[in-house]
C-alpha cells in the first residue's frame, strides 16, 4: 500500500498524542493528591512537569506542520492533523489547570483549612476516566463513544456544584477563610474546566470520523474563560 | 452537493453516457452535470476513463477507430452526438487544451490568429490576437516578438499560446487535458491562476492527475475509477473543498489520500 | 556493503563490457569495408578517365592552318571544310547535322577534326599505369606507332559534355544523354509526385485503415515497390509504347514522331517504377507528424482539410521531398526499363519536347561498355562522372529545400 512515510507518521504523532495526554492526566491526578497530603515538593514537581507538557505540545505541532507541509494530506489525514492541533491545545490546557491546582497547594501550604479533597479526588478521577476514554476514542476514531463521554461531565459538574456550595457555606462561617477559600473554589473550577476540555476533545473525534464539525453544547457549558 | 447548489443551467450535461472503444466499455453510465463559469476538475487513476469523457465533450475521439457512445451530452439542451451536429461545429464553440503544449510551428501572430481566420473571422485581427493574448496573460512577455516561432517560447509560455489560441476562436467551454503535466511548478501555478481568471467568462473542465492542482484550482470536483469491469465509472462528484476534507466515498478517500491500489 | 568493496569489480563487467568493445569494432568494421569499396570504385572510374593516349592524325592540323584549329574563325573552318570534304559528303552533313553557317565556332571545330583531321587514339593507358610505368609504356608506343603523339588526356571535358554522340570515342559527347536524363525525369517528377503524394494523403488521412480494400490496396503498393525494374519497361512496352502510341507518339498534338518510343513513354514508366515506392515514403513523412498538431487543428475547429493543407502536409513536406528525392535519383540511375521503351543507342539531336526520342546518361555508359574498342570504357567513366555528379547535385537540391522548409516550421 502507498504512503507508508505518511501513515509512520500519522502514527508517530498519533503515539506523541497520547503520551502527551497521560503526561496530563497524572498530572492532574498528581496536583490533587499533592493538595490533598499538602505536599508542597509534589506540588513543586508538577508545576516542574508543566514545562514539559507544552514542549511536547510544541513538538507535536511543529511535526504536524512538517507532514502537513511534506506529505500533502487530503481528506481523512488532513482531519487528523487538524484535530491532532485543536487536542493538543486543550491537553495542554488541562496540563496548565493541573499547574494551577498545585499552585493552589504552594499558596496553603501551612494554611489551616479544610479541604473537600475527597470530591477533587473524585473530580479529578471521573475528568482523568473521561480523558482516557476520550484518547481512546480519539485513536480509534470511534465516533458512538465519543458521543457518550461529554454525558459524564454532568457527574463533574454536580461535584463541582456541591463543592461550591460547601465552600461559599465555609466562606460565610468563617470570614477570614475567604482567601483561602477563594483558592480551593479555583481548584475546583480548573477541574470542572478540564471536564469541559475533554468534550472538546470528543468533538474533534467526531470531526476525524465523519467530517462533522458539531458542538457537544451541555447546559452549563461555559464558553472559553 | 445539493441540488439547488447547481445552477439550473448546466454547461454540459450528460446523460447516461457511455463510451466504447471497440467492444471495450471505456466508461459508464456518467451523469455528470458541469457549472458553467466554473472551474470543474475531473480526477481519477489512469485508465478510469477521465480523459476519454473530457475529449468525448468536443468529439476528438470521433478520430479514433471505432469509438461509439451511448447516452446523451446535453450542450445547450442539444445532445453534442445528434446526428445533425457538426463535430466541427462543436469544436468552435467547445476549445481544447493538450497536455504537451502544442502550437503550431508558425509565428505567435499566425497561431492566434489562424483559428480565427479559418473560423471565417472578418474583423481586425491584431485587435483579436492581442484580446486573445492578453486574456492568456502572455501579451507582455510576447508584445515585441509576435514574428517570433510559437516554438521557441519556454513550456509555460507554449501552453499559454495554446490557450490564447482556444480563446481567439471565441469558445464558450475551455477543455483542458492534464494542462501541466509538462510543466515546471512554477509555470503550473501560473496556468492555474489564469484559469481563474479565464472562469469569469469561460467554462473551464481540466483533467488532471495531480490532486493538489485540482484542490488548488477547481470549484468542482468529479472523481472517476474503474469498476470490476475495467470501465471508468463516475464515483462522487461534488465541490471541491467537500471533496478533499470529506469525501462521501471510501474509494475517493482512498484516492484521494494516496491510499488507492 | 562494506565500503572497500563498492568500487571494485562485481560479476561480469569486464566481460559484458568487452563484448560492447567487440561489437563496436564490428561495426567500425562494416563502415570502413564500405567506405573501401566506394573509394576502390571512384578510383576505377577516374582511373579509366584520364589516360596517357597514343593519337595518330591522318592530317597533320599543322597542314591546315598557321594556327590551332581551336584559335581559327568559324569562317576559316568553314573555308577548311569547304577545301578539304567532297561536296557530296558536305551535304550529308549539312542534311544530317546543320547548314555550315549554321554553326558555332566549337561544333565547326569538331568536323575539321572528324572529318579531315581524324585523330585516332591508338592507344589508352589507365591513369595510375601512366603514372607509375610511363617511360615503359611510351617505349611500347614509339615500336607500334613512331608518329603518335603521346599525352595526357582528360576524358571528361567541357566538351564531352557538349558533343553530340558518335560511333568515334575521340568525338562522342554526352549532350543528349544528359538532356534526355533530365527531360525524363522531369516528366517523373511532374507526374509521379501529385500522384504519389495524393495517394499518400488519401491512404494516411482519409482512408479507414481498418478496413480490408484499404489494407489489401496497402499491401499490394509495398509489393509493387519491389517489383523489378524490367516488369514496368515491359508495361511500359506495352501500355505506352503500344497501346497508347497515339499519344506518348504526340500523333493527337500534330507533332507526330513516328512511333510511341518518347520522352513521354520513357518518363511515364518511369513514374510508375517510382510510383510505390514515392507513395510509401510520403506515407511514412505522413506518419511522423505528430498526433498532437493534427489533435491541435481539430480542436480549433478546422476541418479535415484545413489541417491537412495547413499544418500536416507543410510538416510533412521536407520528409515527402527527401523520399521523392531518394526515389527520383533511382529512377536516374535505372536503365532496363528504358531499353524496352526504346531510348536510342544513337540518336544525333537533341530532344526538343516530350515527343523527341531519346536517350539517358545509364543507357549510355551501358551502350559504351558493350562496345569492343577499349576506348569507349574511357567515355563510359567520364559518363559515369557526369552521371555522378548530377546525381549528387539532384541531392543537394533536395537537401538545400528541405533545409529552408524546416527551417521556416
Amino acid at each position: 500500500m502507498p504512503r507508508a512515510t505518511l501513515d509512520r507518521q500519522l502514527h508517530q504523532i498519533q503515539d506523541e498524542v497520547l503520551t502527551l495526554g497521560s503526561m496530563v492526566e497524572q498530572a492532574l491526578v498528581k496536583s490533587v493528591d499533592a493538595l490533598k497530603r499538602r505536599d508542597v515538593t509534589a506540588a513543586q514537581q508538577v508545576i516542574r512537569g508543566d514545562q514539559a507538557v507544552n514542549e511536547k505540545r510544541y513538538a507535536i505541532e511543529n511535526g504536524i506542520i512538517a507532514v502537513v507541509a511534506t506529505q500533502q494530506p487530503m481528506a481523512h489525514d488532513l482531519r487528523f492533523l487538524a484535530a491532532v492541533l485543536e487536542v493538543i491545545i486543550e491537553l495542554e490546557r488541562i496540563g496548565d489547570y493541573a499547574k494551577g491546582i498545585a499552585r493552589v497547594c504552594q499558596r496553603l501550604e501551612g494554611v489551616e483549612i479544610p479541604i473537600p479533597s475527597r470530591d477533587f479526588e473524585r473530580m479529578a478521577e471521573i475528568t482523568v476516566s473521561m480523558l482516557h476514554r476520550s484518547l481512546s476514542a480519539f485513536v480509534k476514531e470511534d465516533a458512538s463513544l465519543a458521543h457518550r463521554i461529554p454525558d459524564e461531565d454532568e457527574q463533574v459538574d454536580a461535584l463541582y456544584n456541591s463543592v461550591y456550595h460547601g465552600l461559599i457555606t465555609s466562606m460565610i462561617q468563617h470570614p477570614e477563610w475567604i482567601d483561602h477559600s477563594n483558592l480551593l473554589l479555583w481548584v475546583a473550577h480548573n477541574l470542572e474546566r478540564a471536564a469541559d476540555r475533554v468534550t472538546n476533545i470528543c468533538e474533534r473525534t467526531v470531526f476525524i470520523a465523519t467530517g462533522e464539525l458539531l458542538e457537544m453544547d451541555l447546559d452549563d457549558y461555559e464558553e472559553t474563560e | 452537493m445539493s441540488e439547488q447548489n447547481l445552477s439550473n443551467h448546466f454547461a454540459i450535461e450528460t446523460r447516461n453516457l457511455n463510451l466504447f472503444y471497440g467492444n471495450f466499455r471505456a466508461v459508464k453510465d456518467v451523469n455528470l452535470q458541469i457549472v458553467p463559469r466554473k472551474i470543474t476538475a475531473i480526477i481519477g487513476p489512469s485508465g478510469c476513463g477521465k480523459s476519454t469523457v473530457l475529449r468525448s465533450f468536443n468529439r476528438m475521439n470521433d478520430f479514433v477507430p471505432g469509438f461509439h457512445m451511448e447516452g446523451e451530452i446535453l450542450f445547450h439542451g442539444k445532445n453534442l452526438y445528434a446526428p445533425d451536429v457538426d463535430p466541427v461545429q462543436v469544436r468552435q464553440y467547445i476549445g481544447m487544451v493538450f497536455q504537451k503544449p502544442n502550437p503550431f510551428p508558425k509565428s505567435i501572430y499566425e497561431n492566434v490568429a489562424w483559428g480565427a481566420r479559418i473560423n471565417g473571422y472578418k474583423g481586425n485581427m491584431d485587435e483579436l490576437v492581442e484580446g486573445a493574448l492578453r486574456a492568456a496573460a502572455l501579451w507582455d512577455e510576447v508584445k515585441d516578438n509576435l514574428k517570433k516561432s510559437g516554438l521557441s517560447l519556454s513550456g509555460g509560455q507554449q501552453q499559454r499560446l495554446c490557450i490564447a489560441r482556444a480563446l481567439a476562436v471565441k469558445p464558450e467551454i475551455i477543455l483542458m487535458d492534464e494542462p501541466c503535466s509538462a510543466l515546471d511548478p512554477i509555470a503550473t501555478l501560473k496556468i492555474e491562476d489564469l484559469m481563474r481568471e479565464l472562469s469569469e467568462n469561460y467554462t473551464i473542465i481540466i483533467v488532471t492527475h495531480n490532486m493538489q492542482q485540482a484542490a488548488r484550482a477547481s470549484d468542482y470536483t468529479a472523481f472517476f475509477t474503474m469498476d470490476e469491469d475495467r470501465a471508468g465509472v463516475m464515483v462522487e462528484y461534488g465541490e471541491t473543498s467537500q471533496i478533499f476534507t470529506n469525501p462521501r466515498d471510501k474509494r475517493t478517500e482512498d484516492y484521494i489520500t494516496g491510499r488507492f491500489g | 556493503m562494506n565500503r572497500s568493496v563498492v568500487l571494485s569489480e562485481t560479476g561480469n563487467l569486464s566481460v559484458r563490457h568487452q563484448w560492447g568493445k567487440f561489437f563496436q569494432g564490428l561495426f567500425l568494421f562494416s563502415t570502413v569495408i564500405g567506405l573501401i569499396v566506394l573509394g576502390i570504385l571512384i578510383v576505377t572510374v577516374v582511373d579509366k578517365t584520364f589516360t596517357l593516349v597514343a593519337v595518330t592524325n591522318k592530317v597533320d592540323p599543322a597542314t591546315l592552318a598557321d594556327r590551332p584549329l581551336e584559335e581559327l574563325s568559324e569562317e576559316e573552318l568553314r573555308q577548311i571544310l569547304r577545301e578539304n570534304l567532297r561536296p557530296a559528303r558536305l551535304r550529308t552533313i549539312e542534311r544530317d547535322q546543320a547548314p555550315l553557317d549554321e554553326m558555332n565556332q566549337a561544333d565547326l571545330t569538331a568536323l575539321v577534326t572528324t572529318e579531315i583531321v581524324k585523330p585516332t587514339t591508338r592507344a589508352s593507358y589507365p591513369l595510375f599505369q601512366s603514372l607509375t610505368r610511363r617511360a615503359e609504356i611510351e617505349a611500347e608506343i614509339r615500336s607500334e606507332y613512331p608518329d603518335a603523339q603521346i599525352y595526357f588526356k582528360a576524358w571528361l571535358t567541357w566538351d564531352f559534355l557538349q558533343r553530340s554522340m558518335s560511333t568515334k570515342p575521340d568525338l562522342a559527347g554526352v549532350r543528349q544523354a544528359v538532356k534526355g536524363s533530365l527531360w525524363i525525369i522531369f516528366i517523373t517528377i511532374l507526374v509521379a509526385f501529385p500522384i504519389g503524394v495524393g495517394a499518400a494523403i488519401y491512404l494516411e488521412e482519409y482512408a479507414d485503415h481498418r478496413s480490408r480494400i484499404n489494407r489489401i490496396l496497402q499491401t499490394n503498393i509495398e509489393n509493387l515497390a519491389g517489383v523489378p525494374s524490367i516488369i514496368y519497361g515491359i508495361l511500359g512496352l506495352a501500355v505506352f509504347v503500344r497501346t497508347l502510341a497515339l499519344i506518348t507518339s504526340g500523333a493527337v498534338f500534330g507533332v507526330d514522331a513516328g512511333s510511341g518510343r518518347t520522352i513521354l513513354s520513357g518518363g511515364l514508366t518511369m513514374a510508375l517504377l517510382v510510383l510505390p515506392i514515392l507513395i510509401i515514403s510520403s506515407q511514412e513523412a505522413l506518419r511522423a507528424v505528430p498526433r498532437s498538431l493534427r489533435e491541435a487543428s481539430y480542436a480549433m475547429g478546422a476541418t479535415r482539410w484545413q489541417t491537412i493543407w495547413h499544418h500536416v502536409l507543410p510538416y510533412a513536406l521536407p520528409g515527402i521531398l527527401t523520399g521523392t528525392i531518394l526515389t527520383v535519383s533511382r529512377a536516374l540511375g535505372e536503365t532496363a526499363p528504358l531499353i524496352l521503351v526504346g531510348a536510342s543507342s544513337l540518336i544525333n539531336k537533341d530532344p526538343q519536347s516530350v515527343f523527341s526520342f531519346f536517350t539517358t546518361l545509364p543507357f549510355q555508359i551501358y551502350n559504351w561498355t558493350v562496345r569492343p574498342q577499349p576506348e569507349f570504357r574511357n567515355i563510359a567513366a567520364a559518363a559515369i562522372l557526369v552521371l555522378l555528379a548530377v546525381l549528387l547535385s539532384l541531392n543537394a537540391t533536395a537537401i538545400v529545400l528541405r533545409n529552408r522548409l524546416s527551417k521556416r516550421i
